[in-house]
């Protein structure tokens, strides 16, 4: 399983399940997405990124040099760059570029 | 493309990404429960020292008494709930599976925490503070061994006269 995951590092993709709701109704939970590993964001793409060791899904309002502006698509439900502010594009892992 | 993709999710491994991100900063610390926990200490600490200065006393230092009665009861109320409230943080935002395994009786010091805090507010009860304010010591001082910092106990310079948990 080790070595799957190993080789698994080396494509460009990656492969994520949604938990929660605050990406509804784009994303539900339970949805499976394919991300590709990338830091060429646009507006209107949904990233997911890191922080402190886990992944969380948002959808990028803004984009300004090497910071983005996020938001959940569930406002209501969602913490986003509107309460903890601009996140840097580094902590950003990829763009979803498939949803099942 | 619906075929490539299928193809490649068939041997990537499935991770998690979380939508809520309740704190996506990171920043957790146990130093807010620890103060609540010597708040509800010195509450009751106060409540047992309020006596009258006499047997009989008149009707407006019974006024006084009640009412300081209520205040420093609301206050140990809302500590104690506080403590609740910031050990549940750690427990379902910080802690992971991983911290629970290394540290075996983490869960249960939480869970004895939540007990003491009930019983320091339904009675005024010193022992129970006392005890609620070491067990949230305890789950202070592996809250940094998570972290591969030292913890350390030290003066807190409160009235409660007792410890804090912070590191080196």
């Amino acid at each position: 399983m080790l070595l799957v995951k190993r080789i698994a590092s080396l494509f460009p993709f990656l492969k994520f399940r949604i938990e929660e709701t605050s990406m509804s109704p784009y994303l539900k939970p339970g949805d499976i997405v394919i991300i590709l590993k990338s830091k060429n964001i646009e507006n209107n793409n949904v990233v997911v990124f890191d922080r402190s060791g886990d992944y969380f899904v948002k959808r990028v309002k803004k984009v300004k040099d090497n910071k983005v502006f996020l938001e959940g698509d569930n406002k209501k439900e969602s913490i986003d760059s509107r309460k903890f502010g601009w996140l840097d594009k580094k902590d950003i892992i990829g763009k979803i570029v498939y949803k099942f | 493309m619906k075929v490539f993709y299928k193809l490649i999710s068939k041997v990537l491994p499935t991770y998690i990404a979380y939508a809520h991100c309740d704190i996506p900063c990171g920043i957790y610390d146990p130093h807010n429960a620890q103060m609540a926990a010597h708040t509800v200490l010195r509450m009751t600490s106060m409540l047992n020292e309020l006596k009258p200065s006499k047997e009989e006393p008149d009707f407006d230092e019974r006024k006084r008494i009640i009412s300081q009665i209520s205040r420093l009861t609301r206050v140990k109320e809302k500590h104690a709930e506080l403590v609740e409230e910031e050990l549940g943080t750690l427990e379902n935002d910080y802690f992971k599976e991983e911290h629970f395994k290394k540290f075996p009786n983490l869960k249960s010091l939480i869970e004895e925490a939540v007990k003491f805090s009930i019983k320091a507010r339904q009675n005024i009860d010193i022992d129970a503070a006392k005890k609620l304010l070491d067990t949230t010591m305890q789950v202070a001082e592996i809250f940094y061994k998570t972290k591969n910092l030292e913890p350390v106990r030290v003066a807190s310079g409160y009235p409660t006269e007792s410890e804090i948990v912070s590191h080196k």
